[in-house]
């Protein structure tokens, strides 16, 4: 186990260094640079510039420049927000999309695993239908129609819940975005729940469970459902890395001062040192994530052994 | 000139939004958009647009930097609430200026302070032009400072040639000879360099600041600037080949900070020298760049001095909070100069780029004004537009169609005349909803400015004249197959609002002339380059954001014959000759007159089509009062103020025809 772990744990590093040599190409073949706008500059200023940033330097320095970088984490200051380095703004806004996405991460749990459950031990009744209807509604309905809708019931029409705008945990501006944001996992956890479920209960060591007189709460919450969720903990490691690092449509829409809002205008302002910045923030938190959910299997399912 | 950066997603998110809100429909709420209530105290919400590049304002650009960097400094001179004119600040009154208008005097106030209330001082003006325009700081703007003697040469990393034997420096005016003919068309050739100062004033002191060292400096003949760096300068000599025999075997002197025309006569005197005579140039002092900048906190500091806690400013506000994409707070500056006249406590800007986030949070009441541009053009069109909290007045902008003089038919002027009056522009206008129709170039923002009336909306009339230029059949009546359709094109750069104003000129001219003109949209960068160079057949359009407020920033795009942002063709000394007398004259009515007859002129020569002038687009609560619809929508915060007594609140849009502002 321990060296599986640090098996895992080396082979980030290549990893993270492969994704940002992309990242660091596709920058540079993408049109237009950071101090390109609306008017053209005058030569002798984008000199400046390029000089100021070190542009003009060859692209193998600037490569071996960025290597270093990610190797110590530190990739310096943004280009477009001067004043402040990526490590600052990764700091400031990690809590931030952390925090809305792990309530909305919470919230689909609770209720996705509540539904599932229940429509597993009762299938075909009116509650699985009703439950897999409303999931299939959750998956099907994307969050930038979601959001809106909430906003116009709650914030436009009802005035019970602001529209928008980050105001610090706990606050009721975070109700609407976390449960635009949750919606989609709620399903998918309902259903991933339902289908786990319905395998595990007809399986031998259940029956064996059921045959030792076992109460039925007991053979759900202690058997069933461990072996039940299963899916949903595999399902849980990418999704927790997707939500925590952002998600780039529900910032904007409630205006979060989130990474994803900053990872899609790092992108708008070809802004370098940021994007490299997010982009290995992002690889590093998917790869220790997944590495989470393996070492978790060895614990929920006996028959996994590293 | 393009204006947004948006990304697919953006529109897709909007569109979206669009679609659900359409139901509930922003149109079923009376006459005020949303909830109306005012806040308490003096607080103002304002949503500024992107989060702030820097707050640092000589190395930003954009707008939503330039209203923050409104409340936290100040500088010589301020825009005017509604018509942005510079109106005196940090200096006393408006600048002395001397006949040419080549050199301006300011006298600051003796009570102006930093927010840390250290005096403000000459050498603070001089300290933030240096910094500014210091090549390592790489600021974007810097540009704009280039009227100012040698500035240009100091931001470039230029140096000055000397003779290493009799130490006498080469002259500008030396070279300028070496370049032939093309000085003459240059409108804003350089003052001629032998000619003596002027030193009488021609409007405001009663006598001129003294005569000093440095003043002597400035005013001896221009000196030549080549660049320092010698693979630049090789290039340099490639495109004025006798410029190598002027600098070869002399030394270079680099062009310090010091020599730049900016000079503290004494503690409360500022004298600016420019290259040449710029009637505008105290316009642009009010921009961002030319901002007081702390020397203590920046000396200190670094790059860190514009965060909370260690910021010093020169505004009205000074910084309290900032969270970057969240908010910046901004409380009254208690050793501001006019402390008294400020009426807002505090001014809470949210940065914020969603136009339907905004929107939403506009109607529920959480933020009482919002920028421009901002209202989704469907909810316009869904009631918004009637709406008595609609900010609907003209922008700094005027959109045209570039037109190539030099291939048939449009070598014509009849022809040109004929499309132009085949437009129904009030149509134009009503179609873009945010617009305004504009018959002349030079936008309607300028109170003072007599515009010329232009030619507008007659299609016999444009018949008639495709008659008389020979489209007609034996009958002697207008026969559009005779025109060679297949030799004009509409040409824009892609985007989907230049689209469909294509569209509709097409459909206008098809309508009233019979002639039917394609489309033709290319990529942005490959456009400027196709334009500039003529290589297109008919129409190629041009959105032009004025640089400074005044017509010049318009009129002056078609000095230049070649390259630069004529793509037209057309040129004419007699039209820069106009400009050029203009510019020189000092009294500010006549001046304007002048240009206005130079436009009218422009016009009559039809080298391009005038399609219409962009509108503000935004929106205020009617408590909030003392903020314009400005041709800009740029902010002095000291005269904005909540008003408590409903009785007062405004009605509709202020009037914006007269200079008077509301007073508390």
């Amino acid at each position: 186990m321990f060296r599986f772990i640090i098996r895992r744990l080396l082979v980030t590093v290549p990893m993270v260094l492969i994704v940002v040599s992309l990242t660091w190409a596709l920058i540079r073949t993408a049109p237009g640079n950071f101090y390109s706008g609306e008017k053209k500059l005058p030569a002798a200023i984008e000199k400046n510039i390029r000089a100021k940033y070190g542009l003009d330097q060859p692209w193998y320095k600037q490569y071996a420049r960025v290597m270093t970088n990610t190797l110590r984490l530190d990739f310096g200051n943004s280009l477009r927000y001067e004043n402040e380095t990526v490590n600052d703004i990764l700091k400031r806004t990690i809590p931030v999309s952390a925090t809305i996405g792990l309530l909305a991460y919470l919230l689909a749990l609770a209720v996705g695993v509540t539904f599932g459950t229940l429509a597993a031990l009762k299938p075909n009744s009116k509650l699985d239908y009703v439950s897999m209807a409303l999931a299939m509604l959750g998956i099907s309905l994307p969050n930038f129609v979601l959001g809106p809708l909430l906003v116009l019931v709650f914030a436009l029409s009802l005035y019970w819940l602001p529209p928008a705008r980050w105001d610090g945990f706990p606050s009721w501006s975070l109700v609407l975005p976390v449960l635009t944001l949750s919606a989609v996992y709620m399903a998918y956890i309902a259903r991933l729940t339902r289908s786990g479920m319905l395998e595990v209960l007809r399986s031998d060591y259940i029956r064996t469970a059921r045959a030792k007189g076992l109460t039925e709460k007991d053979v759900v919450v202690r058997h069933a459902l461990r072996g039940g969720l299963l899916p949903v903990v595999s399902f849980t490691g990418p999704a927790l890395a997707f939500l925590v690092t952002g998600t780039v449509v529900v910032e904007r829409i409630f205006a979060m001062p989130g990474l994803g809002n900053y990872f899609i205008n790092a992108n708008l302002n070809r802004d370098e040192p940021l994007i490299l910045g997010i982009v290995a923030f992002i690889s590093i938190a998917v790869l220790i994530a997944n590495l989470l959910v393996d070492i978790a299997y060895g614990f929920i399912d006996p028959r996994i052994r590293y | 000139m393009s204006k947004k950066n948006s990304s697919s997603l953006a529109a897709l998110l909007l569109a979206s939004a669009l679609l659900v809100s359409g139901c509930g429909g922003p149109a079923a709420e009376g006459e005020y958009f949303g909830r109306m209530e005012a806040p308490e105290g003096q607080v103002l919400r304002y949503i500024s647009g992107s989060e702030p590049e820097s707050l640092d304002p000589q190395r930003s650009s954009g707008q939503p930097e330039a209203r923050v960097h409104m409340a936290l400094f100040d500088g010589l001179v301020e825009y005017h609430p509604k018509t942005m004119e510079p109106i005196p600040s940090i200096a006393e009154s408006r600048g002395e200026i001397d006949e040419d208008a080549s050199e301006y005097v300011f006298r600051l106030r003796k009570n102006a302070r930093f927010s840390n209330g250290d005096p403000i001082t000459a050498h603070d003006f001089v300290y933030t032009m240096r910094r500014g325009l210091k090549p390592e700081l790489a600021s974007r703007v810097a540009y704009l400072a280039y009227e100012i003697k040698y500035a240009q040469g100091y931001n470039e990393a230029g140096s000055f040639v000397r003779d290493p034997k009799t130490g006498r420096f080469v002259r500008a005016s030396e070279a300028e000879a070496a370049k032939e003919g093309e000085a003459a068309a240059a409108p804003a050739a350089p003052l001629d360099a032998e000619e003596s100062h002027k030193s009488e004033l021609a409007r405001g002191g009663e006598s001129a600041a003294p005569d000093t060292e440095f003043h002597k400096f400035i005013h001896e003949p221009t000196r030549l600037v080549v660049p320092s760096d010698e693979a630049d300068r090789q290039k340099a000599y490639k495109a004025n080949p006798k410029l190598k025999s002027l600098v070869e075997g002399k030394e270079l002197v680099p062009v310090r900070a010091e020599d730049i025309g900016v000079e503290a006569v004494d503690d409360y005197t500022v004298r600016i020298t420019l290259e040449r005579p710029a009637p505008y140039f105290e316009g642009l002092l009010a921009h961002q760049f030319f901002r007081i900048v702390p020397k203590k906190a920046i000396e200190q500091y670094g790059n860190d001095w514009v965060k909370p806690g260690r910021f010093i400013g020169s505004g009205a506000f000074m910084l309290a909070e900032h969270k970057p994409y969240n908010q910046i707070v901004v409380t009254r500056n208690p050793y501001y100069w006019d402390a008294a006249a400020v009426k807002l406590d505090k001014i809470v800007f949210y940065p914020l780029e969603e136009q339907t986030t905004m929107l939403n949070l506009y109607k529920t009441g959480e933020v009482d004004a919002v920028y421009n541009h901002t209202v989704p053009s469907s909810w316009l069109k869904a009631g918004v537009k009637k709406m008595r909290d609609y900010m609907d007045a003209p922008e700094n902008t005027s959109e045209f169609y570039n037109i190539n003089i030099t291939k048939a038919p449009m070598n014509d002027l009849r022809v040109r005349r004929a499309f132009n009056m085949a437009i129904d522009r009030e149509g134009l206008a009503a179609f873009k909803v945010t617009a305004k129709p504009g018959v002349t170039l030079v936008p309607h923002i300028f109170l003072k400015y007599p515009r010329p009336k232009g030619v507008d909306f007659d299609p016999e009339g444009a018949k008639k004249l495709l008659v008389e230029a020979g489209y007609k059949d034996a009958s002697g009546k207008y026969d559009p197959k005779k025109f060679p359709a297949g030799d004009v094109e509409i040409n824009y750069n892609t985007n989907e609002s230049n689209r469909q104003t294509a569209e509709f000129v097409q459909a206008q001219w098809k309508q009233h002339l019979g002639i039917t003109v394609s489309l033709r949209n290319v990529e942005w960068k490959t456009y400027l380059d196709m334009r500039s160079k003529r290589e297109y057949k008919g129409f190629a359009r041009a959105g032009w954001v004025g640089d400074y407020m005044d017509p010049y920033t318009y009129l002056g795009i078609f000095t230049t014959c070649e390259g630069g942002d004529n793509g037209t063709g057309w040129c004419d000394p007699k039209f820069n000759k106009m400009l050029q007398e203009a510019n020189s004259e000092p009294d500010e009515q006549k001046r304007l007159d002048m240009l206005a007859q130079a436009e009218a002129y422009f016009l009559n020569q039809q080298p391009v089509i005038t399609l219409m002038i962009p509108a503000t687009n935004w929106m205020k609560k009617p408590y909030v009062k003392g903020l314009y619809p400005n041709p800009g929508t740029l902010h002095a915060w000291k005269y904005v103020y909540i008003e408590h007594d409903r009785a007062k609140w405004d009605r509709q849009m202020p009037d914006m025809t007269t200079a008077e502002l509301a007073e508390k």
